[in-house]
């Protein structure tokens, strides 16, 4: 199942993760790599475990009280649930964007910056990185005129935008996307895909979604999870064209029709 | 921006068309022949209550004050009854004992209301913040008995001679030795800042809960250590609950009357450095209510004082409870 | 848009997930010693709590006997008999009157005014409530006592107590009409309720026990405070035998005996006496957590 990654360097390599909780298991026995410069959309029916998935790939999952993490995640060689590694160290490598926006009442300029002056970077380099970051999430010519305005004035798909921005300023390889358009409208969801499509270049992107047709969208490779099995993965086009595992078709099918 | 200390309780509490007492429309209502507006008004009348019991407060006070031939002139330093009624320096013991308590209640409360927030379990802290409940709970005659016997006494003998020896050099901190009895300022704020605690802890407990899991996590998922989110990410969002909780913990400070009386030793003067004594509004108007009752110059100028310590609490509690929407926890005095 | 992005920090993951910077050392290391630190502050409400029950306790139990608590003999001072029937009887005045002034002015401001008027009224009890007692016990001193003629008596006291503990009736009982659930009402109203009907049939046993938890509250704030008492009466060595006469209080008994002479049976009877008050106040706090529980178990239920 693992080394799906093409021929590509593999960043982050997911090795037999096992999640459980107090009375079930969410995760069971994943293995997946993942290359540089790559989408993959991880699909499933809700309940299925993705966004456990993806939360344990930056160790969020342990905000969770009472998770219970079993396997590797491998970034660059190293296994981040190291005992040595600190969460911290991780979740600055590895951002992460989430299902609602979560900017901070704050300006549009500190949202930015708010992990670039957690690192302590002089304000001239933090101003570069800012817009930078901004560029890339698509959202500077919206906003450069007032970087001192409210986060919070500026609508749904912007404040996704920003959030997005502000992972990516502090620059991480790895983005993990929690279900990232689940709370747009259509224009705007449309104008955080077109974001993922260019940004796929650079880094790897994790896109959890329950949408199979914005994976169909955005995604080169698709994962599917059903009730915390990895039951298949593959190239977008030949996982939705030719399914090879039943569950797989019958919940893209249902999605689809 | 939605109001951050908004409490999710109130939700559901949007105007909702209030039925009238006697069950009918408005339109029915207005048909009424006019003798019965005095009639169809009693319902409502109970719900001004408080309002009356506060407005006869303050006119008993103000007339009992005699402001009328009394006059204003009661900003002074000198109180001397029979013949001197300046408030001015139970004004400043007000201040001078409540400010510095709301201080280490504010810094103490943050820090408690932090680690029941973000860093300890709730296993642990479904044990721990019962105490600082119960700090709430215990009357303040028994702070005083303990504050005056035994806290004092450790001030005078302990505390306030290390803090003479090792701080004299700076301003407000020297000059007269303390004296061994402890009683004053020190062990006065001490008792202060335990009985404001609770209020502050409670509130800034509330602001910081109030803060979504959203951003919590939003700030842990840049990359910020539990102690960068708290500080960068949950106390501006939660500022104006924290603010109220520095306005609501003075006024309880502010007002505090029996372990004042009992452990500050009383006087009508400024306090001669950190160390010395001094009086507040609350505890002089308790300690001298007994011998004023014949004098009724004297119970003019405590009545004054009362009327300064009324506004000044109720000033600044209507600006703590403006801040935020709702107080949520119901069940500690003074709040 | 540059696309040919370049990584301007190291590369290898032992750098990118163990930076040793000082800075990143200092971030670590604060947030892991605030993790230490933060809780000890606990101990800061904790020690007291524990030093001050210890201190009460073992000043009040050596002497503490079956006959300290009920002896009502005048002529033996150094018992509490007369001033535990004594508070008893004040507060039983006192939840009286407080909460006839505030179960119907909180039942009126919840269900019949206006949203905008009653938010009026709430900043009155407020407000009230954050009158120092000091301030309360002047007005009873004042209205009552002088104005009133009451005199320094059982019936000042109760009263001016009551005045003091109203609010928080007030309050309680708002919240508790206030925090039924919406569809309750709609329902009741729109199966042809009255107004009286729904409150006193429909909401009243829902309110009740956040209406008794009021009363307890109150009873435990009341029972506790010293201004408002003392200053509208004055001490007697029995139990008054008609409202106007000068009546003892626990916190009044501590009050005149603190600074006896240690080890003196009269310093011992503030102790006892303020044992027996902390017994009460922390018995009726933990009551009222009880109830306030289990109410919001059953308010829960309701929703469902």
């Amino acid at each position: 199942m693992s080394g799906d990654a093409n021929g590509h360097d593999v960043v982050v390599s997911v090795q037999h993760l096992t999640v459980r909780a107090p009375q079930r298991t969410i995760l069971d026995d994943v293995s997946l790599d993942f290359a540089a410069s790559s989408l993959t959309a991880v699909v499933g029916p809700s309940g299925c475990g993705k966004t456990t998935f993806v939360r344990s790939l930056n160790r969020m999952v342990e905000l969770t009280p009472g998770l219970e993490v079993d396997g590797a995640v491998v970034y660059l060689g190293q296994d981040i649930y190291d005992p040595r590694v600190n969460p911290v160290m991780v979740r600055r490598r590895i951002g992460m964007v989430f299902q609602r926006p979560t900017v901070f009442p704050t300006s549009i300029f500190e949202n930015a910056a708010f992990g670039l002056r957690l690192i302590g970077e002089e304000i001239s380099e933090i101003e570069r990185e800012v817009e930078e970051a901004l560029l890339r999430a698509g959202l500077w010519e919206e906003v450069k005129d007032d970087l001192d305005r409210p986060a919070l004035s500026l609508s749904g798909g912007q404040q996704q935008r920003l959030c997005i921005a502000r992972a990516l300023a502090t620059q991480p390889r790895v983005l993990l996307l929690d279900e990232p358009t689940s709370a747009l409208d259509p224009a705007a969801t449309q104008r955080v895909e077109a974001t993922m499509q260019r940004l796929k270049e650079d880094y790897v992107l994790v896109l959890v979604t329950h949408n199979v047709a914005q994976a169909a969208r955005v995604s080169d490779r698709i994962a599917v999870l059903h009730a915390g099995h990895l039951i298949e993965v593959g190239p977008t086009a030949e996982v939705l064209e030719r399914p090879r595992n039943p569950l797989t078709a019958e919940f893209i099918t249902g999605r689809f029709s | 921006m939605p109001d951050p200390s908004a409490p999710v309780a109130s939700a559901d509490r949007e105007p909702l068309p209030r039925p009238s007492p006697s069950g009918r429309s408005p339109r029915a209502r207005r048909r009424r022949p006019y003798g019965s507006v005095v009639g169809r008004l009693v319902p409502y009348l109970p719900a001004a209550v408080p309002a009356a019991l506060l407005v006869a407060i303050v006119l008993e006070l103000v007339r009992s004050s005699q402001l009328t031939n009394f006059g204003w002139g009661f900003w002074g330093s000198r109180w001397d009854p029979p013949d001197a009624w300046g408030i001015a320096t139970f004004v400043a013991g007000s201040f001078l004992t409540a400010l510095p308590a709301l201080f280490f209640a504010m810094a103490i409360g943050l820090g408690i209301a932090i680690a029941s927030t973000s860093y300890l379990p709730a296993w642990i802290t479904r044990w721990l913040d019962p105490f600082v409940d119960l700090l709430a709970g215990i009357p303040s005659i028994v702070y005083g008995i303990w504050g005056y016997l035994l806290v004092a006494p450790y001030f005078g003998t302990v505390i306030n001679p290390f803090l003479y020896r090792h701080l004299s050099f700076l301003p407000g901190f020297g000059g007269l030795p303390p004296l061994s009895d402890g009683l004053g300022l020190p062990v006065g704020i001490f008792i202060l800042t335990l009985m404001a605690l609770p209020i502050t802890t409670l509130l800034i407990r509330d602001a910081l809960r109030s803060v979504p899991r959203d951003l919590w996590e939003a700030g842990l998922g840049l990359g910020a250590t539990r102690w960068e989110t708290v500080r960068r990410v949950a106390i501006p969002y939660g500022s104006r609950g924290i603010l109220s909780a520095a306005f609501l913990g003075f006024g309880r400070a502010f007002g505090e009357t029996v372990a004042m009386a009992m452990v500050l030793n009383v006087v009508a003067s400024y306090p001669a450095n950190a160390f010395g004594s001094t009086g507040t509004m609350a505890a002089e108007m308790f300690l001298s209510l007994d011998s004023a009752y014949n004098n009724s110059q004297w119970l003019a100028a405590l009545s004054e004082m009362a009327l300064v310590l009324l506004a000044i609490s109720l000033a600044v509690n209507l600006i703590g409870r403006r801040l935020i929407a709702q107080i949520v926890t119901y069940d500690v005095p003074g709040l | 848009m540059a696309s040919a992005f370049v990584f301007r920090r190291a590369e290898t993951a032992e750098e990118l997930l163990f930076d040793r910077s000082l800075r990143t050392r200092w971030r670590l290391g604060l947030d892991r010693a605030l993790g230490w630190l933060l809780p000890l502050l606990f101990l800061v409400a904790i020690v007291p709590i524990l030093d001050l029950v210890y201190y009460i306790a073992s000043h009040a139990l050596p002497t503490l006997t079956w006959t300290v608590l009920t002896s009502t003999n005048p002529y033996d001072p150094d018992a509490l008999g007369v001033p535990i029937l004594s508070t008893a009887a004040i507060m039983a005045l006192a939840i009286a009157v407080a909460v006839g002034l505030g179960l119907f002015g909180g039942v009126a401001t919840a269900e019949f005014l206006p949203e905008r008027s009653a938010g009026w009224v709430r900043t009155t009890a407020n407000m009230l409530v954050g009158t120092p007692s000091v301030v309360l016990g002047y007005f009873g001193y004042f209205l009552l006592v002088i104005t009133f003629g009451w005199g320094l008596s059982f019936l000042a006291g109760a009263v001016t107590l009551a005045f003091f503990m109203t609010p928080y009736i007030f309050r309680v009982v708002d919240l508790a009409y206030s925090s039924i659930p919406r569809p309750i009402r709609e329902a009741a109203y729109g199966s042809g309720a009255r107004p009286y009907q729904y409150v006193l049939r429909v909401a009243a046993p829902i309110a009740f026990p956040q209406i008794l938890n009021g009363v307890f509250l109150a009873l435990a704030i009341g029972v506790g405070e010293t201004a408002p008492i003392v200053l509208t009466t004055t001490q007697s060595v029995i139990f008054p035998p008609t409202v106007f006469s000068p009546v003892t209080f626990l916190t009044g008994t501590i009050w005149e005996n603190f600074s006896q002479p240690a080890g003196s049976p009269a310093l011992a009877l503030a102790f006892q006496a303020a044992l027996l008050l902390m017994i009460v106040v922390v018995g009726l706090n933990i009551l009222v957590r009880v109830i306030s529980a289990r109410y919001q178990k059953r308010l829960e239920g309701l929703y469902q």
